[in-house]
């Protein structure tokens, strides 16, 4: 019975760590993306604030 | 588009990066009921495989031959059947697709690359779990028998295809190679298939994929096979969904490397702005 238990296990077992690491890897890459984004968004954000600044000075 | 366009949110080449200054395009986001979907499946999968598990320990009789030992029977063939068949099967269909100039998209070559690497977990699960059954039924962990063999090849040759995706290259350059190493591991396939037939072999013949395709387990047995056979598939199908997510996430992180490299410097230098983190950007 222990070899029918190990079968069980090792597939079961492999087949659970790869879900579980590949929900976490599109988890981190979904976080990245998301902060690239903002970044890209609050430095336009940023710059067309200064260049409306320097509009009216001028 | 078709539903499985849909289900998995297909893009259309590489992203295309923004006029300078504009800030990086988003990622396709996925539709509620795609990820409804996947939530579906996945449930599905998770509830399939527990009931497998449990009829085939606890609810199933032993066989007259093999004894308990059949218990095994539930699982191997079911994760043997998605990774040579599902996986490495629809790997070479997709890859034929990306080759085909009138289907030609970077869809089909993610989609590829996602079947290939989940196949290759449960071609691992396959090798491995045929030892655990090959020791106490034959009394060695490994023969070089041609099926075991073959699907060993075929591991082998897939992880050669893994290895090659990971060499920089041109998103074209990298699909275009990587589909003709796909169609050549697959011809491994109908190898392994045939092998019990061709050669003798201490493998036993294929219980439900034989030449006159004569189930050779019924009642009970039969139901909880099937059972296995169908809760894997969907356990495929799952981790597809989510395999092949993390493929178009880590494309627009590639594509936009040099945005988020210079959104990250110029939050450094424009004082006050949301935290950016120091890490690389867009390694997986």
């Amino acid at each position: 019975m222990r070899y029918i238990v190990a079968g069980y296990v090792v597939i079961l077992g492999l087949l659970f760590l790869y879900a579980v690491q590949i929900v976490w890897r599109r988890r981190r890459l979904t976080r990245a993306v998301a902060r690239v984004v903002a970044a890209g968004t609050a430095h336009d954000g940023a710059g067309d604030a200064v260049g409306t600044a320097a509009g009216r000075h001028a | 588009m078709s539903d499985l366009e849909s289900a998995l949110g297909r893009t259309h080449g590489s992203p295309v990066p923004t006029a300078a200054g504009t800030g990086p395009t988003p990622p396709p986001v996925r539709s509620a009921r795609s990820r409804a979907t996947e939530r579906v499946i996945g449930v599905l999968a998770l509830v399939g495989t527990a009931f497998t598990v449990w009829l085939g320990l606890w609810v199933t009789p032993p066989d007259r031959t093999q004894g308990d030992l059949v218990r095994l029977v539930y699982l191997h063939p079911g994760v043997a059947w998605v990774a040579l068949y599902l996986a490495f099967g629809l790997a070479a269909v997709s890859s034929l697709l990306y080759l085909w100039p009138r289907t030609r998209s970077l869809f089909w070559d993610r989609l590829a690359a996602a079947s290939v690497e989940v196949g290759v977990v449960f071609n691992v699960c396959t090798l491995v779990s045929g030892s655990i059954w090959g020791k106490p039924t034959w009394g060695v962990w490994w023969a070089w028998d041609a099926r075991l063999t073959l699907t060993a090849v075929l591991l082998v040759l897939f992880l050669g295809y893994l290895a090659l995706r990971r060499i920089p290259a041109e998103p074209e350059v990298r699909a275009r190679r990587s589909a003709f190493v796909a169609l050549f591991a697959v011809l491994d396939v109908p190898l392994v298939h045939f092998s019990v037939n061709w050669w003798n072999t201490l493998h036993q013949g294929a219980t439900v994929l034989n030449p006159g395709l004569t189930l050779k387990i019924h009642g009970s047995m039969a139901w909880t096979l099937l059972l296995g056979f169908v809760s894997l598939t969907l356990a495929f199908v799952w981790m597809l969904l989510v395999r092949y997510r993390i493929g178009v996430l880590e494309d627009w992180l590639d594509a936009n490397e040099l945005d988020a490299a210079l959104a990250e410097r110029r939050s450094e230098g424009t004082g006050p702005g949301p935290a950016v983190p120091s890490e690389p950007v867009g390694v997986a």
